[in-house]
């Protein structure tokens, strides 16, 4: 870029400004509409700010609905779902990577297999087997499914092959059982990949909707998504209410993607996962 | 480390201790392997294999029998005015979202990479990829209310300049448009992010060869940018689409594929004829033309890959 372009910066710049404000508008529409009254919505006057800001959306929510619930429900699914897909993924992928075993090949082929796979291809049999285990409608059947994950069995087992098989011989001469092995010197060498796929496991479980929208029936089990929707169809028009609940889930989300946000961008230009 | 006492060990205990060390190896690998690939088993293999076979069933949970109609099912497809509409609108909404799609992000990620102060350029990166990180479920619910016809925003805009309100969501004209609009809202940032990375990995010799040629800025887009981002596009174009085929909380909860069926995705059918409908081993049929798809553009991707260079 040279110093007669600055014009042109000062154009790209003044563009970027005004599409990043388009993407804050509704940020903005959802915290203002939050503080709206049942009344003023209802109006015809309805306004972009609102005339008479109040509380009584926030208090609709936690009055009227078991939120906390729904926030435990997605948090104990989507940490249970992350911490085993981890595990399940770099064991996988340190047997694929460093072990010989017959059949070894086709197993890795039939994962591979596995992943480009549509969601709407397996959830009918899914649903008929969650509900022949006797888990719909039990946060357990949105759990069992997940603990692996095809995509981190292959991810893992890319990035093990890079270990030199010295450093394992050596801690095998050591004593160390491949246990040991793979929680204290594969599993510290993968963290930058692991860290990325746990980062995009949580989000994937937290932000599932599809799916709990088919396994669970009851208010007390649903997690957060889902139930933002539940709670949306009985709030049809009193939105203040509705959006409240939406700021309440947004806001934790948003400053733990600033605070983890580095590791984020580098977690998905590495593996490309979304 | 023991090797000292290693070596001093005779050839027989050697050979005694590999094998000890085989033999646990082995134990290993089959204790770990097993429970995973049981779950592997019960929830993928047999639910892809079992989709398959659901699909020449007349299968209905609510139903005592569920009679072999062999290739009933899919014959029924291509005479059923309402999945093909469905499939029609599918890859319309595919198709339009994806190619605004590349188009706004890779615009966006030049403009960022051009901007000259870190911070800003890191500022707009992290505005434009926010929307990626909430639930599409909750920003579809949002989105709802911006579009409502007698108080949303977008009504309220037009209001401003003194222009007709628009049944955003409810006219056929304007649903899978709006639906759209807000997919590419939530959706941008991966694709800014991942565009960002490959214009990052452009070496800028490339650019100072252009700059002595006295190439113009079009040209040096033209011939060197988008040639060499090449691999990030077909990369970027194909994760889209496969998603996109996908989508479904945005038309469950904006519009339930109304109206007329004009933003009835296939996704959504799919699980309407499955759930609402228990029309499970027809539901499978069209899953099976939606797996179809994918693998078609999976395996497109896989050959263009193969003719692609990227520096």
């Amino acid at each position: 870029m040279t110093r007669r372009f600055t014009w042109l910066e000062g154009v790209i710049i003044a563009i970027l400004l005004v599409s990043a404000a388009i993407m804050l508008l509704p940020y903005l529409w959802m915290v203002l509409s939050s503080f709206k009254s049942n009344l003023e919505i209802i109006s015809s006057a309805t306004s972009f700010v609102p005339q008479n800001p109040t509380l009584d959306g926030y208090r609709a929510v936690f009055e009227e609905a078991p939120f906390l619930t729904w926030l435990l429900n997605s948090a104990i699914t989507a940490v249970i779902i992350t911490a085993a897909t981890l595990f399940t993924s770099a064991l996988a992928g340190y047997i694929f990577a460093k072990f010989t075993f017959p059949g070894k090949r086709l197993l890795f082929l039939l994962v591979l297999a596995t992943m480009m796979i549509p969601f709407q291809v397996i959830m009918i049999p899914t649903y008929l087997i969650v509900s022949k285990l006797g888990l719909i409608n039990n946060l357990a059947a949105i759990i069992v499914p997940s603990l692996i994950s095809s995509y981190g069995v292959f991810l893992a087992k890319q990035f093990i092959e890079d270990i030199p098989r010295d450093l394992l011989e050596a801690a095998r001469i050591d004593g160390a059982g491949e246990l040991r092995i793979m929680w204290r010197v594969v599993m510290p060498l993968i963290l930058p990949m692991l860290s990325a796929l746990g980062i995009f496991t949580f989000m994937a479980a937290w932000n599932n909707y599809l799916w709990p929208l088919i396994a669970i029936n009851d208010m007390d089990r649903m997690t957060v998504p889902m139930a933002l929707v539940f709670f949306n169809g009985a709030h049809q028009v009193n939105y203040n209410v509705v959006m409240s609940a939406a700021v309440l889930i947004t806001l934790p989300v948003i400053i733990v993607f600033l605070i983890f946000q580095k590791q984020f961008i580098k977690g998905l230009t590495m593996t490309g996962m979304k | 480390m023991e090797i000292s006492s290693l070596k001093r060990e005779s050839g027989a205990g050697r050979k005694l201790r590999s094998q000890a060390v085989h033999r646990k190896q082995r134990l290993f690998v089959t204790a770990s392997l097993t429970p995973i690939f049981i779950l592997f088993t019960v929830f993928a293999f047999v639910p892809i294999v079992w989709s398959l076979i659901l699909s020449f069933y007349q299968y209905s949970p609510l139903r005592e029998e569920s009679p072999f109609i062999g290739l009933q099912n899919y014959i029924r497809l291509f005479s059923d005015g309402l999945f093909l509409k469905s499939l029609g609108v599918t890859f319309k909404f595919v198709g339009a979202a994806v190619i605004a799609n590349i188009i706004i992000t890779l615009l966006i990620a030049i403009a960022i990479n051009s901007v000259r102060f870190r911070g800003l350029r890191s500022l707009f990166r992290t505005i434009f990829f926010l929307p990626a990180i909430a639930p599409l479920a909750g920003t579809a619910v949002v989105w709802s209310t911006m579009f409502n016809y007698n108080n949303g925003l977008f009504n309220m805009i037009l209001a401003q300049f003194h222009l007709e309100p628009i049944n955003w969501l409810g006219d056929p004209a304007y649903a899978l448009f709006s639906v759209i609009m807000m997919t590419l809202w939530a959706d941008i940032g991966y694709n800014v992010v991942l565009f960002m990375a490959g214009l990052d990995s452009v070496p800028d010799m490339y650019y100072e060869a252009a700059r002595l040629e006295g190439a113009t800025r079009l040209q040096t887009f033209w011939h060197i940018t988008l040639p060499l981002l090449s691999r990030t596009t077909l990369f970027v174009s194909v994760t889209t689409i496969v998603s996109y085929f996908q989508a479904f909380p945005q038309f469950q909860i904006m519009t339930k594929g109304e109206p007329f069926n004009e933003t009835r995705v296939l996704a959504l059918h799919i699980y309407d004829q499955a759930f609402s409908n228990s029309n499970m081993g027809y539901a499978s049929a069209m899953a099976a033309v939606l797996l179809l798809i994918i693998l078609l553009v999976t395996m497109i991707q896989l050959r263009a890959g193969r003719s692609q260079w990227e520096h």
